[in-house]
């Protein structure tokens, strides 16, 4: 009895030491089931999984397949010398990319200004501070004729597999916004920066029309919001 | 014959000044504007390593090969095919803007001796300084603790002691004697000693509101995350990333804009910059601790032969999880960052002055009530509300209803916050 009273009176004072969240403490949770679910989510996982590698939750796509609507990320050149002179010739810009709304510019300051700078000129932070990683081909930035001279195809390979020291951006460009930096590049290159849709190339074109890009899912996601309010 | 030993003597006379001319320091600025971001002298990097490169390649070759490699392969040299093979087809820039007195000056640069490093024999002796005085101060405070308990147990004897003897002396045990000294003063302390009264009411006031308040408040933080900061397995600085580097969240968090999460990176994109940054200004030549944990989850070598630096052995790396919201809510961000134009900041706080990621926002239900009631939504820059702003505007300009306008008019403005494009519907969030 003693006891259970001693507890009701220290209940308070524990409910606050192992309520308040900080350091590492994530604090108490009426359901924890509910933040840490049985199920598998993204990004959450407590216990190592046994059976995948890594013990991770997640799993790579399995090899030799392609997603639904992903099939302009299969790409055939190999991560070699002779992959990224081919490019030159065999990979090319595709006809009707369109970038109205300076998607390119976008993610041009999103993922290369960072080193680059954000006019091209190699000038970004990370250069700054270590300026062993500028290219020392060009490091003056792209007015330099190696980047002039560059095909769009050897960019684009760039893009997928990196060089030197630059990494591989695959995994966060889809392959139409990898196109649509690489025209804004060829605009910082030739030093007419115009990003009012001016590199549209035609429209006749649907080779890009089957891959999902942020665009469309923003459009969808309008549309339908769009139509609750309207009904 | 003279023909000849003058030629000899012309060409020895040629040669000699270019060999006397050799600038290491010139070589030095050279290596670090054009040959600094492929290779390093002591340590293989995107190219070989090329301290000491004259021993295995002659001159000739050498100028041939750095000032145009491409065309050089291509004439059939051997050796040049084989040494691009060798170093993974990485085909080296053409440097045609160098001259050959530049090249052999770089060249004499890697011939230069490495400086030899400090010597740690400095900096050991004021450690075991600190180690030393350290020790010393633990084994003083024991001592004094150890006296401190000795006296306190003997004091404490002792009074027994004396106790006993008076107990004995008043012919009772000693029990006895404790127990009448309770029952003889216990009342002076509960009842009659007034000061002491007030004073028990008064705490018994106080744990009265302050109880149940504690209570209230402890019950209140169950399941508010607000504060946790976790050590995480890479000490990852925000603050030096996204803060003074300036990096965009989105170049590592790349699917905020279009997916449900935010995504944790993958280590591939440590590696865009950190295959080339392998430490700070103050870690010298040194991998930097933390970086090392990448290279070790990675199973990279970053002193392995270019294309072979990846080994089988890779590990995930076990971040934790800050940000937690339960099942039953649904939160999506591209909706907020993407559709919404939201800065990250304006939930996660000012993560980019954050050394240590902590938990800024309650991430309560009223938090975001607050945040959907208040915030307006930018209609005129935003394609995603064309539709609602222009059927807004033609409800607005057909029907002629004060209560509508007094709704979505503010100061002569359209004003829409999420609440009224359904941002309050229950069902938005949970299902």
């Amino acid at each position: 009895m003693k006891n259970i009273k001693k507890l009701l009176y220290l209940s308070p004072i524990a409910l606050l030491m192992v309520g308040c969240a900080g350091g590492n403490n994530p604090g108490i949770e009426y359901a924890p089931d509910m933040y840490d679910s049985k199920g598998y989510e993204p990004y959450n996982q407590l216990d190592s999984n046994t059976l995948n590698e890594y013990g991770a939750n997640v799993r790579r796509p399995v090899d030799g397949t392609v997603a639904l609507g992903k099939a302009d990320y299969a790409y055939a050149l190999p991560n070699t010398g002779e992959g990224y002179e081919r490019s030159a010739t065999e990979v090319s810009m595709p006809a009707g990319l369109a970038d109205a709304e300076c998607e390119g510019k976008r993610l041009y300051i999103m993922y290369c200004s960072p080193c680059h700078g954000v006019e091209g000129k190699n000038d970004g932070n990370i250069f700054k501070r270590a300026s062993y990683l500028k290219p020392g081909a060009w490091g003056d930035g792209y007015q330099n004729d190696y980047i002039k001279n560059l095909a769009d195809g050897q960019i684009y390979h760039t893009l997928v597999y990196g060089k030197n020291n630059m990494g591989s951006h695959a995994s966060v460009l889809t392959p139409t916004q990898r196109w649509q930096v690489i025209a804004y590049v060829r605009q910082l290159s030739n030093g007419n920066v115009d990003c009012d849709g001016s590199v549209v190339v035609s429209t006749d074109s649907v080779s890009m029309a089957s891959d999902v890009t942020a665009e469309d899912v923003q459009s969808e996601v309008s549309d339908s919001t769009k139509n609750e309010e309207v009904h | 014959m003279l023909k000849t030993l003058s030629l000899i003597f012309i060409l020895s006379f040629s040669f000699t000044p270019v060999i006397a001319q050799e600038n290491a320091e010139n070589g030095k600025a050279l290596f670090e504007t054009n040959c600094v971001s492929c290779h390093k002298l002591d340590k293989p990097s995107i190219g070989p390593k090329l301290r000491k490169i004259r021993s295995k390649y002659e001159d000739e070759w050498l100028l041939k090969w750095i000032k145009n490699n491409v065309e050089f392969r291509k004439s059939g040299d051997e050796r040049a095919i084989t040494t691009y093979e060798e170093n993974n087809q990485a085909a080296m820039n053409i440097f045609a803007n160098l001259t050959d007195a530049d090249v052999l000056d770089i060249l004499a640069y890697t011939d230069t001796e490495p400086e030899v490093a400090e010597g740690p024999a400095v900096s050991s002796e004021p450690t075991f300084f600190n180690n030393y005085t350290k020790y010393l101060l633990m084994i003083v405070a024991l001592v004094l603790l150890i006296t401190f308990l000795i006296l306190f147990r003997i004091f404490k004897e002792l009074r027994t002691l004396r106790r006993k003897q008076e107990a004995e002396a008043n012919g009772v045990t000693y029990e006895q004697a404790a127990q009448s000294w309770w029952s003889k003063n216990k009342e002076k302390f509960i009842i009659v000693n007034p000061t002491i009264t007030v004073l028990a009411g008064v705490t018994g006031f106080a744990a009265l509101i302050f109880v149940p308040w504690f209570f209230w408040f402890g019950i209140n933080k169950v399941g508010v995350q607000q504060g946790y900061a976790p050590e995480q397995p890479i000490a990852y600085s925000h603050k030096l990333h996204a803060g003074e580097l300036g990096i965009d969240c989105q170049y590592c968090h790349s699917t905020a804009s279009y997916s449900k999460s935010a995504s944790i990176p993958s280590l591939n994109t440590c590696m865009n910059c950190h295959k080339g940054v392998q430490g700070t200004e103050a870690d010298g030549d040194n991998i930097n601790p933390e970086i090392a944990k990448i290279y070790a989850a990675l199973d990279y070598n970053p002193e392995g032969k270019p294309g072979e630096q990846y080994g089988p052995n890779r590990k995930a790396v076990k971040w934790v999880r800050i940000h937690n919201l339960p099942d039953l809510a649904y939160f999506n961000h591209s909706q907020h960052v993407k559709v919404g134009g939201l800065q990250c900041q304006e939930c996660h706080g000012p993560i980019q002055d954050m050394e240590k990621v902590y938990q800024f926002s309650s991430l309560q239900m009223g938090w975001c009530i607050d945040c959907h009631r208040s915030k307006k939504i930018d209609v005129e820059n935003n394609n995603y509300y064309e539709k609602l702003h222009a059927s807004v505007k033609k409800k607005l300009n057909s029907v002629d209803s004060a209560e509508y306008k007094k709704q979505y008019f503010k100061d002569g403005k359209i004003v829409i916050t999420p609440s009224m494009n359904g941002g309050l519907e229950c069902a938005k969030c949970h299902y």
